[in-house]
This record gives structure tokens, sequence and C-alpha cells, in this order.
């Protein structure tokens, strides 16, 4: 019984995860970085331990952290991040290669 | 905060570091502050065998981020850098724009009222 149990909590977390627009963060960041093992180290930290106090802090989620401050702060988090990217691949060649 | 493009004499343990950690806290912020279903389901299974379901999820988590680097991975292969950095970089923009619409509804979802009124 417990490997049922297992195995569809994974099913489901992981089909719910998937295309979910931090899995697309990840994307961006692993294809545009130099350290997949640091990017996926992170990635899976912050995940697991997002959904631990999800999770610990039960329904009360918006009590105890203001989510929607949170929200505003990753969107500026992945602003600053795309804005970075975007000016890196406009900067000339050269500037590259050096 | 990607430190790729500081110069190559830096401390390679630096900058692991650095993209350890914005990855982290951009993911982190993200995750928790989206008030998704999963906090609702590792709850509602928590009556049953509470560590179980975490280990399931967490797997879940881990696995889907595994599956995000390398889909990340195959992506720069496939495309060059600099191709693959404005194209990242806007879906960046794009998801940034997306996540402040959505906090910004929860917290004044007047204006947006008036906006089309």
């Amino acid at each position: 019984m417990d490997l049922a149990l297992l195995a569809s909590t994974f099913v489901t977390v992981f089909l719910a995860e998937l295309g979910d627009k931090t899995q697309l963060a990840i994307v961006t960041i692993s294809g545009t970085s130099t350290r997949p093992v640091a990017v996926f180290a992170g990635s899976s930290l912050a995940l697991v331990l997002a959904s631990l106090l999800g999770a610990a802090a039960g329904g009360s989620l918006s009590a105890v952290i203001p989510t929607d401050a949170l929200q505003l702060a990753a969107s500026a988090g992945f602003l600053i991040l795309g804005l970075r990217l975007i000016l890196k691949a406009a900067a000339p060649e050269t500037e590259e290669a050096s | 905060m990607t430190s790729e493009s500081t110069s190559p004499t830096d401390h390679p343990r630096r900058a692991w570091f650095t993209a350890f950690f914005t990855t982290f806290t951009t993911v982190f912020l993200a995750e928790l502050g989206d008030k998704t279903q999963l906090a609702a389901l590792l709850l509602s299974a928590q009556s049953g065998r509470p560590v179980l379901v975490f280990v399931g999820a967490s797997l879940a988590l881990i696995s889907s981020s595994l599956v995000g680097v390398l889909l990340g991975r195959w992506l720069a292969k496939l495309m060059p850098a600099h191709q693959l950095e404005r194209l990242a970089g806007l879906l960046m923009v794009a998801l940034s724009l997306w996540l402040g619409r959505q906090a910004m509804l929860h917290l004044s979802p007047l204006p947006t009222d008036l906006l089309q009124g």
C-alpha cells in the first residue's frame, strides 16, 4: 500500500510541476548558466523547502507569509534576471569574446 | 545575477555559489508566493502517511527540476548562446510581468474594475 501512496503522490506532484512557471524559470536559468549542477541544487532545494513550508504552515500559509508580497519579490527577481540576459545577449560580440 | 559574465579569474566556487543562490531565491520566492494546490495536496494527504507523501512530493519536485535543468542544457546545445540568452531573457521578463500581474490582482482588485469601467 505504501508504494501506491508514494507513487501516486510522485505522479501528481510531478505532473503539477510540469510546465509550471517555476520549471520554465529553471529551464531558462540552466540554459544560460555554466553551472547547471548549481542550478539543479538550488532549484530542488527551493522547491522542496517551499512545499515543506507550505504544508507545515497549513491552510494559513497566506496568514503566516505575505504570499502576494513574495510573488512581487519573485517577479522583481525574474525581471532582473531577464533584463540581465537580454543585455548580455545584446552585448556586442567582441565584448563577449574578452 | 548569473555571474558567468564576470572575469574568468573569479573564484570558480564563488561562481558556483552565485548560480546556486540566484536559482534558489528566485525559485523559492516564486514557489512560496504561488498558492499552488501543492500545499493543499500535502495537507489533505496528511491524515494518511505524511512522511511518505512528503518523500513522494520531494522526489517529484527534484525530478521536475532535473527535467528543467536537462531541458535547459539541451536548448543550450541547440541554439547559439546569444540567441538563447535573448529568448530566455524575454521569457523571464514575461514570467515576471505575469507574476507581478497576479500579485497585483490579489493586492488591489478594485482599481482594475475602474480601469475596465
